[in-house]
């Protein structure tokens, strides 16, 4: 069922530390790391022109020393076992020690197969031709660069919103910029600091100068949703608080663009911060209609980007009626007792071994346990529920006490509590009342949905079936429903590509913003889909 | 007899199945026992019990919580229509959501109780300014504004609560007339309300119910 692409494990040892990677056989040794916090030195794009990625062969099976290697290595440091990581390909099962890494960085690379390629009507260019594109999300921001002229993606970094230490969800991150001037000076400066930042290291490790290029950059693209682009251009974010303002675009575009041009060292960049569509939906989802290209398919189709603040778009072959709903914070771990966010030691997967009762946990960067995050959650809640140790209600058939219910024994990390399940089961009713309430206003039943696009927190290890089975995901047939992992930084991407024309403004006038808090009747349907059972595919429309 | 109509009663609320609720009533009419009996010695009766069981499970979800006030409501409703004469009323609340919040099911709930513990509810709406909080509880003669607010702003900005607080304080009210608040950000911080300038506050609906009755009898003390 699964494709048969052989796998192996590498292991590398830096300061201490080990990580144990599983990677395709073929996959470079420096890509593999880029995606961790262990990374080599570089300062090229891996290309083996600048020598700095040295890492010590130990064991296992790889590709002999390529020509580039020959001559950034001598001859008894090639006797050593030295080699250059990016022109390291994994043949087997293989162990390396890394003795001088890069800093630190809380900058990685997006694993490639998270990636959605993305072309373009190249614009015609003489200068300038760099890119950057920025997803600008509440808890993560991710960036990519791009030559413009040959629509070659050189590299992307994503790291967490350092705004995050001042709350999680976006109100609280907009209560804490009203408080006082200087605080919201301050959240805007870190988010752009940050953005900076990731564009540093890209430059510094992927092209190998930092300075000449910023010069050469001539346009970037924002999107993110309404919250995180006032914060960031400081403007719009009291008007934010006032429901009155919620059905229509609110102006959060930088008052002073040129101080900001100078902020970045960018002097020839056109900097766009792509407007939000309303209160609470965000450029980031006219990126998504973009990236998961909603629009083209025959039929109707339904985006939902989960996230902090969940955003849902509904194509029904003329419009987009858009809107937006609180469900996420649960996904990403927030109010749940062993909830985090995907980082290593979060149980992603949770299986039930053939045996029938005993659960097998998977985690990332295959570490000790501690704790779900949002699909091992999932995960975890399908499989209870299927063993009747959950009923649909969301009641524990027997009370698991205040320790809750141990999915591994003796590992505290891994227990489940009755009010985690609450949460679970609020988070995934509002989302999928949110649907509902779509669909029902454009005269849709489930049945005419050609194509559901998840995107947001999940990426790709969201399981489907599990998904379905408490209520989150409707019951639509497998080849209807694709994951994505990175579809707002698609979505900008295509947009760096199309000078010219605004691909946003295009998507954006089509859409049509709902209030979810001004439908009638979307609090009791609400109730109902509490209940952890599968969305009612055949429910009637009432006109 | 009547202890094992109360319980399972409370079985099919706790278990959020509202036929098998129902199921109960009817069959609790059938035996004999009138309107007035179902009220007083099954729902009311039914709601402190529950109230009872949600302290020492405090892990009780929303649909139960709902369910709980959803049913008790219903069930309240219709057996006051076969009320032999009016029933006599606890007292008065308006209630609403705060300012700029527009999450209406924390009020529901509330309200739900409320009405099957014999309180008459002068429902606001959503979205309610201060000082028509403060001018319905007049003009009805509440003896309690009950405000939810499910958001941080609402629940703390300078138009919600506090300000009801200032406006009942500048009129010479505020013997006359108590505040509860609820919702999300007071569970979170259990001392909240009182830096927003509430009487009293409540974690959940059904012992909302109870904190507010308490307050009605405050007033009616006086
Ligand atoms: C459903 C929901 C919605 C629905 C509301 C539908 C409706 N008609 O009510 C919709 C989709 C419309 C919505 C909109 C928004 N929401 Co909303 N919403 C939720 C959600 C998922 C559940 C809230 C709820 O109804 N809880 C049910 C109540 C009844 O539960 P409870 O708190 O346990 O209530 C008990 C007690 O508090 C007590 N009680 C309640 N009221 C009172 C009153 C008194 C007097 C007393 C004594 C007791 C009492 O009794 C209750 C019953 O037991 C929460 C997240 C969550 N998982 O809780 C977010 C949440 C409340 N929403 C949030 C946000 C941000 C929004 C939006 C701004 C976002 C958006 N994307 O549009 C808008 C704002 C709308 C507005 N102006 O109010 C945030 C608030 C964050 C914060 N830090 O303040 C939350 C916490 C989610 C999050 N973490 O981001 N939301
Ligand atoms: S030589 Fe390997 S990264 Fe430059």
């Amino acid at each position: 069922m699964s494709f048969e692409s052989a796998l192996a494990t590498l292991i590398v040892h830096s300061d201490g530390e080990t990580q144990h990677l599983q990677v395709d056989v073929g996959t470079c040794v420096r890509d593999a790391l880029d995606t961790t916090a262990i990374r080599v030195r570089a300062a090229c794009g891996g290309t083996g022109s600048c020598g700095a990625c040295v890492i010590k062969y130990l064991s296992g099976a790889v590709n002999p020393a390529t020509l580039a290697e020959y001559q950034k290595l001598s001859a008894s440091e090639r006797q050593e076992g030295l080699r250059l990581a990016c022109q390291i390909r994994v043949v087997g099962d293989t162990e390396w020690l890394l003795e001088h890494p890069a800093h630190v960085s809380s900058w990685k690379s997006i694993a490639p197969e998270d990636l959605i390629p993305v072309e373009g009507q190249l614009p015609e260019l003489q200068h300038f031709i760099y890119g950057l594109a920025v997803d600008l999300g509440t808890t993560h921001i991710r960036i990519s660069l791009w030559n413009r002229k040959t629509g070659q993606r050189i590299a992307n970094r994503s790291g967490f919103n350092p705004q995050s230490v001042f709350g999680a969800d976006v109100l609280n991150r907009l209560n804490a910029a009203l408080l006082t001037d200087n605080r919201s000076l301050e959240m805007a400066q870190l988010a752009r600091q940050a953005v900076l930042e990731a564009l540093r290291d890209i430059l510094a490790r992927d092209i190998g100068e930092v300075s000449p290029m910023l010069k050469e950059i001539g346009s970037v693209i924002i999107a993110g949703n309404t919250a995180m682009l006032a914060l960031l251009s400081l403007n719009g974010a009291n008007q934010l608080l006032n429901p009155d303002n919620w059905q229509q675009p609110i102006d959060c575009l930088p008052l002073g663009h040129d101080t900001w041009q100078s902020e970045w060292n960018l002097p020839n960049a056109k900097i766009k911060l792509e407007p939000a569509l309303a209160g609470f939906v965000g450029s980031d989802l006219t990126a998504d209609i973009i990236g998961t290209r909603l629009t083209e398919a025959a039929g109707a189709s339904l985006l939902v980007d989960i996230g902090t603040n969940t955003e849902l778009a509904l194509w029904d072959g003329h419009r987009l009626l858009v809107t937006s709903v609180p469900g996420g914070p649960a996904f990403e771990g927030v109010g749940i007792r062993n909830g985090m966010s995907a980082e290593p030691g979060a149980i992603y997967r949770v299986e039930r071994l053939d045996d029938g009762h005993s659960l097998k946990l998977s985690t990332l960067g295959a570490a000790t346990a501690r704790g779900f995050c949002g699909s091992g959650l999932i995960d975890m809640i399908a499989i209870l529920l299927e063993s009747g140790t959950l009923k649909p209600s969301g009641r524990f058939s027997q009370n698991p006490g205040p320790d809750g219910f141990l999915a591994e024994a003796e590992n505290p990390k891994t227990a489940v509590t009755p009010g985690d399940v609450d949460a679970l089961q609020r988070a995934k009713a509002a989302i999928a009342t949110a649907m509902e309430t779509l669909l029902t206003n454009s005269g849709l039943t489930w049945e005419s949905i050609e194509r559901l696009c998840v995107c947001g927190t999940f990426g790709r290890h969201l399981n489907i079936r599990h998904a379905q089975a408490i209520g989150l995901l409707p019951s639509l047939n497998n080849d209807k429903i694709e994951l994505y992992a990175n579809a707002t930084l698609a979505g900008c991407e295509k947009a760096l590509l199309s000078d010219g024309i605004s691909l946003f403004d295009h998507y954006a006038a089509l859409t049509q913003v709902i209030n979810l808090s001004y439908v009638p009747g979307y609090d009791d349907l609400y109730i109902n889909n509490l209940r952890l059972r599968p969305i009612e595919m055949h429910s009637v429309i009432n006109t | 007899m009547l202890d094992d109509i109360i319980n399972h009663y409370n079985e099919a609320v706790f278990d959020t199945d509202k036929e098998a609720a129902f199921e109960v009533i009817d069959n609790a009419l059938a035996e004999g026992y009138t309107p007035e009996d179902i009220i007083f010695k099954v729902v009311i009766p039914a709601i402190n019990e529950m109230m009872a069981i949600i302290t020492k499970d405090p892990d009780a979800n929303l649909a139960q919580h709902f369910m709980t006030a959803q049913i008790a409501s219903e069930v309240t409703e219709k057996m006051l229509l076969q009320f032999k004469s009016p029933p006599e009323i606890v007292g008065r609340v308006v209630i609403g959501t705060a300012v700029g919040d527009l999450h209406s099911l924390g009020k529901r709930i509330v309200s739900g109780c409320l009405k099957a513990m014999m309180v008459e509810i002068i429902d606001l709406g959503v979205n309610v300014a201060a000082e028509r909080f403060v001018d319905e509880a007049i003009a009805h003669d509440a003896q309690v504004i009950a405000i939810s607010a499910m958001m941080v702003h609402s629940a703390t900005g300078e138009n919600g609560c506090r300000k009801v607080r200032k406006l009942l304080n500048e009129q010479g009210l505020e013997s006359r007339i108590k505040i509860a608040v609820g919702g999300a950000p007071f569970r979170f911080d259990p001392e909240l309300y009182k830096t927003v300038g509430a009487d009293a506050w409540a974690a959940d609906g059904i012992s909302a119910a109870k904190t507010i009755v308490d307050l009605i009898h405050e007033v009616n003390a006086k």
